[in-house]
């Protein structure tokens, strides 16, 4: 398993993985509506902050700027979901891992890293 | 006045106020720096829908079943209504007559920060963090009148209805006609820095630690993940400081200085690197927290600004995560 980022981690210590789904606009979040269970989002600092409707059914989230007070950590932590922050990627292109199986980790402390399953 | 209270005369009230208003009156009650204003109570939000004739055809939107893809033709469609629907005479002379008692506080050029504060936001069964509008540095009377009706419409944002629908499909029924839009009203704080605190350690639920996110300029890209914010954590008894990692606030959030909002600019190289706080302004947030905690009976999660080296808390919360 290649580890392929980083980040600060702000919820839930459960390790998981998922599909990753790469959400730019509401209209990616109504898109992925029927078919959110089971996935992991990932948003950019242009990106959105409103994946609340679907969080009940994600497995984790992960945002490329923020810390613990941004808005999706402190939903993705009411929904008890692992939530990574301000991570950085190895790739330069996040688009290229949309639909990419990863795997979540935490060193239990505030460190959160992202593999790529595969 | 029926339909608007100031924030330093009222009692905190969250059917009248909303959730965020309600808290904003008791920090004001307390004896903590908040922005000065008035808040437009629920009456106000009530009368409009009725007077404006098309609380029906909202109804009437709403009862039909609709799809997931349609809630951002729903929301436009309902936000078109608000915005073609005058506010009701009564309440515009009662606004009138608030921001020219306001003014007269604030002096020339006053700039406004208008919020929605609704009467079941930051519930627990009702996550709606982040989703309420606020309309930064707002100028004048026309501009609060606009951003008011906004705020009102922000209610039936695609991202409610869709939550409307997620809630449906888990064995909820919600409607968004049950809830109640107040719309809080308060001199622009041009901030040094701003951000949250948590008097809680948040990530480890530690309740011997604070937590503070941190950042140079206003704090909405903290709350709006745009930038890195430096993380503080501070030992609650005795407020030394437990980690400190300065974050990489790549952007600065300030205002437009040509006009209404806010902008986004490069942050200082200088700036990026080193804490947007310093020793004095961290025993004020320290201060607060302790405060804040005492009086609402529970650990919170603090909107704060400081301009000036004077501190204002902007916003209080309970922390719903917290294990117990």
């Amino acid at each position: 398993m290649e580890k392929i980022g980083e980040g600060f981690s702000c919820s839930s210590k459960t390790e998981v993985s998922g599909e990753l789904v790469y959400i730019k606009t509401i209209e990616d979040v109504v898109n992925l509506f029927d078919s959110a269970a089971g996935k992991i989002c990932i948003v950019d600092d242009a990106g959105i902050t409103t994946l609340s409707p679907i969080l009940s059914e994600l497995v984790g989230t992960i945002c490329t700027t923020g810390g613990p007070g941004s808005h999706l950590a402190i939903v993705s932590r009411e929904f008890g979901i692992p939530c990574i922050m301000a991570i950085k990627l190895n790739r330069k292109n996040i688009s290229s891992l949309n639909g990419k199986r990863v795997l979540l980790k935490h060193n239990g402390e505030n460190k959160g890293f992202i593999y790529l399953i595969e | 006045m029926e339909y608007i209270g100031f924030i330093d005369e009222e009692t905190s009230n969250s059917e009248l106020y909303g959730r965020k208003g309600s808290t904003i009156i008791e920090m004001a009650n307390i004896g903590l720096n908040v922005p000065p204003g008035f808040i437009i109570n629920t009456k106000s939000y009530k009368l409009f829908l009725q007077e404006s004739k098309f609380q029906d055809e909202i109804f009437e939107i709403l009862s039909k079943e609709y799809h997931p893809k349609s809630v951002i033709n729903i929301s436009s469609k309902i936000k078109d209504l608000f915005l073609s629907s005058n506010i009701p005479k009564k309440i515009i002379s009662e606004i009138r007559k608030a921001f020219h008692k306001v003014k007269e506080i604030l002096g020339e050029n006053p700039s406004f920060a208008v919020r929605s504060s609704a009467n079941i936001e930051d519930s627990e069964n009702f996550s709606f963090a982040g989703q309420a509008e606020s309309f930064l540095n707002t100028k004048n009377l026309e501009e609060i009148m606009l951003s008011i009706r906004k705020c009102w419409a922000s209610l039936f944002s695609p991202q409610a209805l869709l939550y409307i629908l997620h809630m449906k499909k888990m064995g909820v029924e919600l409607s968004l006609l049950d809830i109640e839009i107040a719309v809080i009203i308060q001199k622009m704080i041009n901030p040094d820095a701003s951000g949250v605190l948590f008097t809680a350690n948040v990530i480890n639920n530690n309740l011997g630690e604070m937590m503070i996110n941190s950042t140079w300029g206003l704090g909405d890209t903290i709350t709006n993940n745009a930038i890195i914010p430096d993380v503080i954590i501070l030992n609650k008894k005795n407020a030394t400081i437990l980690t400190k990692i300065i974050g990489e606030k790549e952007k600065k959030s300030v205002l437009n200085p040509e006009g209404s909002s806010t902008i986004l600019i490069d942050m200082d190289d200088n700036l990026k690197k080193i804490c947007s706080l310093n020793q004095l302004q961290l025993n004020k947030l320290y201060h607060l927290g302790l405060k804040l905690e005492k009086c609402m009976k529970y650990p919170q999660d603090i909107e704060w600004a400081i301009e000036n080296d004077i501190l204002y808390a902007l916003q209080s919360r309970s922390i719903t995560t917290l294990d117990s």
